[in-house]
């Protein structure tokens, strides 16, 4: 009963996306052309095939390219974005008052966006590969296939977590939901994720900081795995303290939203 | 107005500081990614570090202009939906000045300055000589005005087809890809970016004729297609002012 409950809602939220197609169509076309400057930036750069730089040649930095179109769509598509205003306009009490879980009702929609986009993206890699026809570096290896899913899996619990901490600002401040979001999911996560360009062009000492935070396990983690450069004891540390960022984050949003209820006043209602 | 907007907006200061600790975030980011880029690579398609910087703050200087003078655009669309838009055209002011600069962006004003101080340091160190920054300074001009005749298609657009949220978001993505010089695109988009969407026109080449790559020609035909360009827009908004049904008031 409680999963088909879920299932149920995954299917409405699925249909919701195409209840504003051009919406969607525009947020996909708009991740292409964000692509598209990365694939010429990265394609300038490597001119000269036979060059090695970063630890990348040709074909792995532009799989990297299109490995961040379809790790961004799984990782960081989400419909928990409108959190937020829920919670400012006083919306979020429809749902404290209905028999569902709140975080597994996002979480749900949250998968529901992501299959979407996955699709989505899917095909516009058929096209960009079939316009452009990039070198591409395709994994084989079935342990670090395994580990580039369980990455992912990580990566799009963690990322939850750290959406809905930033989504409960309102429950204190509700003018500044939008604020907070923009500053940790369009700026923050984009970038130290790895979603713009991969971290080990840092310098070192950067890197070793950035890896005590979870950002580098939303996206250039898994993308890592996939082309092989993160294999066996470094493969297992990482997931391992992927899998200590997850659980920590979880516990930390379980708090935060406790603490927020302890001060709603379903205000606008 | 602007002076409302600017009240308005700092009445919710915690929400202000966010958002510009967010667009510093981001451009310190962009920075870092070329500075540790280039130190890598060492030339971007011909241009050395230096010269890629200054790419990317001629963008960044058009980019949060257009947006500090604009910002307007992006509450348009709600006047035309609700029909609201009448109380504009019926006041005695120009409805086009109202729409596009009603608004002016505080958030954008306070990031200009350093900008410019910026583009100064990175600019006197690639040893323009006058004529090269004159160019500069027209082309910026120019591109300025150019991104003017895009807000003002936007907004006509957004009366005839009552979508302009995607349009403008789509027209700086567009811009964007001016974030590097053009010359990184191969045809056809590159022919897109420079004659088509003139992106290029706008954003690199301002930035190349500090550095003496553009010809006293190359700037006069800049000229002709940015006048080109205003005047096609705001034809293109007295023909949607026609289409305007005042539906909703």
């Amino acid at each position: 009963m409680s999963l088909k409950k879920y299932i149920s809602i995954f299917k409405i939220s699925f249909a919701q996306e195409f209840a504003y197609r051009l919406n969607f169509i525009m947020w996909r076309v708009r991740n292409v052309m964000q692509i598209l400057l990365l694939f010429f930036l990265w394609t300038t750069v490597f001119s000269d095939p036979t060059r090695v730089i970063f630890g990348y040649d040709r074909a792995k930095i532009l799989t990297y390219v299109f490995g961040i179109l379809v790790v961004k769509a799984l990782v960081l598509s989400a419909r928990a974005v409108e959190v937020p205003g829920e919670i400012s306009r006083g919306d979020i009490i429809n749902l404290l008052l209905k028999p569902v879980n709140f975080f597994k009702y996002w979480l749900t929609r949250d998968l529901s966006s992501k299959a979407l986009n996955f699709i989505f993206s899917a095909g516009e890699i058929v096209i960009l590969f079939l316009i452009l026809k990039p070198e591409i570096y395709l994994q084989t290896d079935l342990l670090l296939l395994t580990g580039f899913f369980l990455s992912l899996i990580l990566a799009i619990l963690a990322f939850f977590a750290l959406l809905m901490i930033t989504s409960f600002v309102p429950f204190w401040s509700p003018e500044s939901g939008w604020g907070a979001q923009f500053l940790m999911v369009v700026i923050v996560t984009e970038f130290l994720s790895g979603g713009l360009f991969p971290l080990d062009i840092l310098p070192g000492a950067v890197q070793k900081i950035l890896y005590l935070t979870p950002f580098p396990y939303l996206i250039f983690f898994p993308i890592q795995v996939y082309l092989g450069k993160i294999t066996g004891d470094a493969l297992i540390g990482g997931v391992l303290i992927a899998s200590f960022w997850v659980t920590l984050l979880w516990l930390v949003m379980g708090w935060v939203w406790r603490q927020g209820l302890l001060v709603y006043r379903a205000e606008g209602r | 107005m602007s002076r409302n907007s600017f009240m308005g907006m700092l009445s919710q200061r915690f929400g202000a500081g966010i958002f510009i600790i967010g667009k510093l975030l981001r451009f310190g980011f962009f920075l870092a990614f070329i500075f540790f880029l280039l130190k890598g690579t060492k030339t971007l398609a011909g241009y050395n570090l230096n010269q890629t910087l200054f790419f990317f703050l001629t963008f960044n200087l058009i980019d949060v202009v257009a947006q500090f003078l604009f910002r307007e655009v992006y509450r348009f669309r709600p006047l035309v939906v609700s029909g609201s838009f009448d109380l504009v055209l019926t006041k005695p002011m120009s409805a086009l000045f109202r729409s596009l600069m009603g608004g002016a962006d505080v958030l954008d004003l306070v990031t200009i300055s350093p900008l410019v101080l910026a583009i100064y340091l990175v600019g006197r160190g690639l040893g323009p000589s006058p004529t090269d920054v004159l160019f500069y300074i027209f082309l910026i001009i120019n591109g300025l005005a150019l991104a003017t005749a895009f807000h003002i298609a936007v907004i006509s657009m957004g009366i005839i087809t009552l979508e302009i949220d995607h349009t403008i978001m789509i027209y700086r993505d567009i811009t964007n890809l001016g974030r590097f010089p053009i010359d990184i695109y191969k045809q056809p988009l590159q022919g897109i970016l420079t004659y088509l969407i003139p992106v290029g026109i706008m954003i690199t080449l301002p930035a190349k004729a500090l550095m003496g790559l553009v010809s006293p020609w190359g700037v006069l035909l800049s000229f002709a297609i940015g006048v080109a360009a205003v005047l096609v827009s705001i034809r293109l908004w007295h023909f949607a002012l026609t289409k305007y049904t005042s539906a909703s008031s």
